[in-house]
């Protein structure tokens, strides 16, 4: 399949390639690989894996057979009275979310960690100055739960012991429930994730910026462009591939988020994300086949960004 | 906006760092204030008015310069009763000073190393998390350089299936290999959590490092073949200096998942040897008692990871590649 | 040159963790006998002897109950140094009192006990799917159900059956099997106030349903709060709503009704639930009732609701809330003192108690736990449980034991109770206990009721149907 314009520049022999790559795989395998395949064997079972799922099917309802576990983790969120109501169950079920997180918060992080691994670039305390951005990462999310209780708190006499309250009602407003009220408490929590993960994107980021030869940026200055026509069609072009690395990280990151809800709100007040279900329905229901389900579910959501990759990976060889 | 002057760049850069700055650190601080924070306060009045000196509790009002009333507002009980793992209803401080020494402590330094303490938790994170921070890093790199820079049949494939294998969530991993563990006799050693971290850590590693030498100019490995060069001294001589960015932001991630990992190491370590962030979580009881408690431990936790990421920060240097590839 | 430095920084490091962590395993452990022991964490080092006899021996040594409960301690087979694995899910504060009422048992078996301490589901489920469970696990009743098929009956085990009441036994019971041993209850049904507040304001703890009711409407037209409400715990968030709704369901419909939801008799859509919530709902989402109304009760931390009751500017008049709240309000207040600034009655007009336990479950029959179990259900055990004052123990021995005033107080409360129900959240197997917290949360935050109790009832007869 892999058109061989690609010749590689060595010599190499049918075996060399293979001993690069197998200590890996072989590790990959027993690890993820081989446990994979048993949970999607279980999400075919019922809920403790002694039958097939088509037996949990309930007379009279929908059942989709074997599927039935796929039935029950896309659709028992859906309120499918009619369209209007399915409509607006979606956008708080866990795949609604699930969306909304993808937007806001791959955005948010990775814009910001460009925007400040730019600008701290040309900076004198440089190191100490992305440090601070990269704290939140190295605060364990017990700690960042805490933290950011201390923000949202909502107080409900004289006494606001959270700042944002504080703030709001010293300057005369009324508290707000940030982390109940259905829909702002889901972007709360974004807020969180952004704040906890930017760091990660400027880091990446920065180590690309860095690998920008001098001499490309001082020609394009030279030249008469301004800094940010430099930003704009010198520095993003060369960095898009890593852009493209840490968009689809930050992507992978966030389907699997589950500790920010998992600790601020459990999912309640309907901010569950894909892997707060599937845990509940793993472990507080004991529902395996569903919680396996669900777990495929998010893997296959992953394929879009996969095509993505691989047709990166080609491109970027044939234009070297 | 075009910030067309120099001048104006500098203003404009100085202004919007300073701004994120602030926001980031605004949680830090309220974190950090509360860790001082007594117990009492904390739950009662907000922790930013530990700085309006002349307000509050009566028992906090002292004379002196603001930084003298601000100091004796604050406590580092809290480290103290982290540190030791003191579990009682008051302080390690004022148990110890009573004379009344609480059960399992002399009430000397020796009292660090109490196997409540953070002390202990802290060798056994660090032996917990630097192998399972090397060895994914190592056998990744050797991968990636083999996606990168070998043609062999079925890594478009291979790669595919990689990028994948990032988002297969652990919990569904445990099961399964925990059954393996206890066949091979593995439970409850490191080498089951270093095992376990390398296989999650490798699908990430390797996307990255692949991605960094894939970008690395051709030229390079041309002069390098024509000066005789092999695959293994190609790979080692050069395309792992100059990716060491990227090896250092790995490394720098790497630590901090295993570091700040809970369930893996308790799952597969369990409580006979706990990691820092099993210490962490066990101060508070099930009824949410004792939290203050893990402001303190939170931010003592947060040190080392904060020490790698300074010392990994001589890597990011402008102009390593550009030096190289000339050279 | 940078590279190298860095390789070989990497080498000796390594090398040091090798060695570390080769110091900390003991030879080897039989691939069945989860993690190896290092140091025990709590208890003094034994004396190490010979390893242990086949555990299949010792099946036959049965001793009749009444003489195990009259001996001091039993420690039937054990030898020093045999190991038992524990998983629990007390933590801070907690564990020590537990450590201490281990400690005499430790003592004198000469046993190592290697503890673990997790609130995490995952834990336990995964060590029991992957066949490597703990020898012991404390947990909550749904997982006697759950684990039926793993655990060991407790009478297999020589538990002092005496030492038990017959009620307990039937809640420990699975498909005619005893699967566990309750080892700590606390009552939910309990009211908490200042009585110096009382004092001031001329107020009377109530007597009945109506005068608590009366009460409250007083409070409301003398321009106080009657109710602190707090609904927040993560991922438990709403069940302090669901004890209180289950409190006045044991005022309206009384302990029989209660047991039926919990069986499933009653479906939860019944109308006497509707009454229970909707009598809750008129306190819980209106600021007159409750501090904040509905926002407050579902944004507030369950310990802020019990702290702003005994602030030093009281926001509330009374919270309801099991007996662990004292442990909260002397953690922040250091200074109260139980009886003039804080105390509690049991909630008027309840008829019968609702409970919280904690079950002890057996994945082993080695002697070693034979001994725990003996020691534990055993006179002795009762008395040091009730003793490290770790609240209350179903153990009957420990009755006459307790040393805390408010044991003591809630002993009495519990003895004189006319039925004892468990949480019926935490008595459904399944995604019940879930359910019906997001159930009552959806409700204060202005969901239909109908609707709500439907899903809870779907939740409920899903869970009950095998």
């Amino acid at each position: 399949m892999a058109k061989t314009n690609v010749a590689p520049v060595m010599k190499q022999g049918k075996v060399i390639p293979w001993l690069y790559v197998l200590p890996a795989l072989i590790i990959m395998t027993i690890f993820i690989v081989y446990p994979m395949i048993n949970t999607i064997n279980l999400s075919f079972l019922n809920k403790n894996g002694t039958a097939s799922a088509a037996t949990t099917c309930v007379e009279g309802e929908p059942c989709w057979g074997i599927f039935e576990n796929y039935r029950y983790a896309l659709t028992a969120e859906l309120d499918t009275t009619n369209f209007s109501t399915a409509w607006n169950s979606f956008w708080l079920s866990s795949y609604g979310n699930m969306l909304k997180w993808l937007v806001v918060m791959v955005t948010g992080t990775v814009v910001l960690g460009l925007v400040f691994a730019v600008l701290a670039d040309r900076i004198k305390h440089e190191a100490l100055a992305k440090s601070v951005i990269f704290m939140p990462m190295a605060i364990s999310f017990v700690g960042a739960g805490v933290i950011w209780r201390f923000m949202y708190n909502y107080g409900t006499s004289k006494v606001q012991t959270g700042l944002l309250n504080a703030i709001i009602t010293s300057l005369g407003g009324e508290p707000v429930a940030f982390l109940s009220t259905i829909p702002i408490n889901t972007f709360m929590l974004i807020i969180v994730g952004i704040w906890m993960w930017t760091g990660f994107c400027m880091t990446i980021l920065s180590s690309a910026i860095k690998s920008i030869p001098n001499e490309v940026i001082e020609a394009a200055r030279i030249d008469g462009a301004g800094e940010f026509k430099v930003f704009t069609s010198i520095m993003v072009p060369i960095i898009a591939p890593t852009i493209t690395v840490v968009i689809t990280t930050m992507v992978i990151n966030v389907l699997k988020l589950f500790d920010i809800v998992y600790v601020m709100t459990g999912g309640n007040f309907s901010t569950n994300v894909i892997a707060t279900r599937m845990y509940t329905e793993m472990y507080t229901n004991s529902q395996d086949g569903r919680g396996t389900a669900i777990a495929v579910i998010l893997v296959i959501a992953i394929i879009p960004f996969i095509v993505m990759n691989i047709r990166r990976f080609m491109q970027q060889e044939v234009m070297r | 906006m075009n910030a067309g002057t120099k001048g104006g760049g500098k203003v404009f850069t100085t202004i919007a760092i300073s701004v994120i700055l602030i926001l980031w650190l605004i949680p830090t601080i309220g974190l950090l204030v509360t860790s001082f924070r007594p117990v009492s306060l904390i739950n009662t009045t907000g922790w930013w008015t530990v700085f309006y000196v002349n307000n509050g509790p009566e028992i906090n009002k002292s004379e002196g310069t603001y930084l003298q009333q601000l100091g004796n507002r604050l406590t580092i009980d809290n480290y103290i009763d982290a540190l030791t793992g003191y579990r009682g209803t008051t302080t390690y401080r004022k148990d110890c000073n009573d004379g009344s020494k609480p059960l399992g402590y002399k009430c000397d330094i020796s009292d660090l190393l109490n196997p409540r303490g953070m002390g202990r938790a802290f060798l056994n994170s660090v032996v917990v998390t630097i192998p399972a921070t090397i060895l994914p890093i190592l056998f990744a790199a050797f991968a990636a350089y083999a996606f990168a820079w070998f043609d062999f049949r079925g890594r478009y494939v291979l790669f595919a299936i990689l990028v994948g294998l990032q988002v297969v969530p652990l919990q569904m991993t445990l099961v399964p290999v925990l059954r393996m563990y206890s066949a091979l006799g593995l439970n409850g050693t490191f080498l089951a959590v270093w095992l376990f971290h390398t296989g999650f850590g490798l699908p990430y590693a390797i996307y990255l490092l692949r991605n960094f030498m894939g970008g690395l100019p051709r030229e390079l490995f041309e002069s390098a073949y024509l000066d005789g060069a092999t695959h293994w001294t190609t790979f080692t001589k050069l395309v792992l200096p100059l990716t060491m960015p990227a090896v250092a932001s790995l490394g720098i991630f790497q630590f901090l998942w295993v570091w700040n990992d809970l369930l893996v190491s308790l799952v597969f370590l369990g409580g006979t040897k706990p990691v820092m962030t099993y210490q962490i979580s066990n101060m508070v009881t099930s009824m949410g008692a004792g939290w203050h408690l893990l402001t303190a431990a939170a931010f003592l936790s947060m040190i080392v990871p904060m020490i790698v990421f300074f010392s990994l920060q001589k890597y990011f240097v402008r102009g390593m590649m550009a030096g190289a590839v000339k050279g | 040159m940078k590279k190298s430095k860095l390789w070989s920084l990497i080498a000796v490091l390594l090398v040091v963790i090798l060695a570390i962590s080769a110091c900390g395993k003991t030879p080897t452990a039989t691939p069945t006998v989860a993690p190896t022991v290092s140091e025990p964490e709590t208890v003094e080092e034994p004396t190490v002897s010979e390893p242990e006899a086949s555990d299949e021996a010792a099946a036959v040594d049965e001793k009749p109950a009444d003489e195990v409960a009259a001996a001091e301690i039993d420690c039937m087979d054990v030898k020093a140094g045999d190991t038992i694995s524990l998983l629990y899910q007390w933590s801070g504060a907690e564990e020590e009192k537990f450590t201490a009422v281990l400690a005499p048992f430790v003592e004198a078996c000469g046993v190592t006990i290697t503890p673990e301490s997790s609130r995490d589901q995952a834990l336990l489920d995964t060590r029991v799917k992957a066949g490597t469970p703990p020898d012991l696990a404390f947990w909550q009743t749904p997982q006697l159900i759950q684990y039926k098929d793993q655990l060991i009956p407790m009478t297999d085990l020589g538990i002092n059956e005496a030492n038990y009441a017959e009620n307990w036994r039937a809640l420990g019971t699975v498909d005619g099997k005893w699967l566990g041993l309750p080892a700590k209850a606390d009552i939910k049904t309990l009211i908490w106030y200042s009585p110096k507040q009382f004092k001031e304001a001329g107020y009377t703890v109530p007597t009945t349903w109506e005068e608590l009711d009366a009460l409250v409407e007083k409070m409301v037209a003398d321009g106080k709060v009657p109710w602190s409400m707090g609904f927040e715990s993560g991922d438990a968030t709403g069940w302090t709503g669901t004890d209180f709704i289950q409190d006045i369901l044991l005022v309206q419909q009384g302990a029989e009704y209660v047991n039926g939801l919990i069986d499933g008799s009653i479906k939860y859509s019944d109308a006497g639930v509707k009454t229970a919530y909707e009598t809750y709902g008129k306190w819980a989402t209106d600021e007159k009732y409750t501090i904040g109304g509905a926002q407050g009760t579902l944004s507030t931390g369950f310990n802020d609701a019990i702290l702003k009751v005994f602030a030093d500017e009281p926001e509330a008049m009374m919270v309801k809330q099991s007996g662990f709240a004292m442990g909260t309000i002397l953690g922040t207040y250091p200074n109260l003192v139980y009886g003039t600034d804080f105390d509690f009655f049991g909630v008027p007009g309840a008829k019968g108690l609702q409970g919280g336990s904690d079950w002890m479950m057996a994945f082993s029959d080695k002697p070693a736990v034979k001994a725990f179990v003996a020691y534990l259900s055993s006179a002795k055990g009762g008395e040091e449980w009730a003793k490290a004052s770790f609240d209350l123990t179903p153990n009957l021995a420990g009755e006459k034991a307790y040393v805390d005033e408010t044991l003591l107080k809630k002993a009495e409360i519990l003895a004189g109770a006319t039925a004892f129900t468990p949480d019926i959240g935490d008595s459904i197997p399944g995604g019940f206990g879930k359910a019906e917290f997001s159930g009552v949360t959806d409700y204060v935050n202005g969901g239909d009721l109908d609707k709500v109790l439907e899903t809870i009832a779907a939740a409920q007869a899903e869970a009950l149907k095998e």
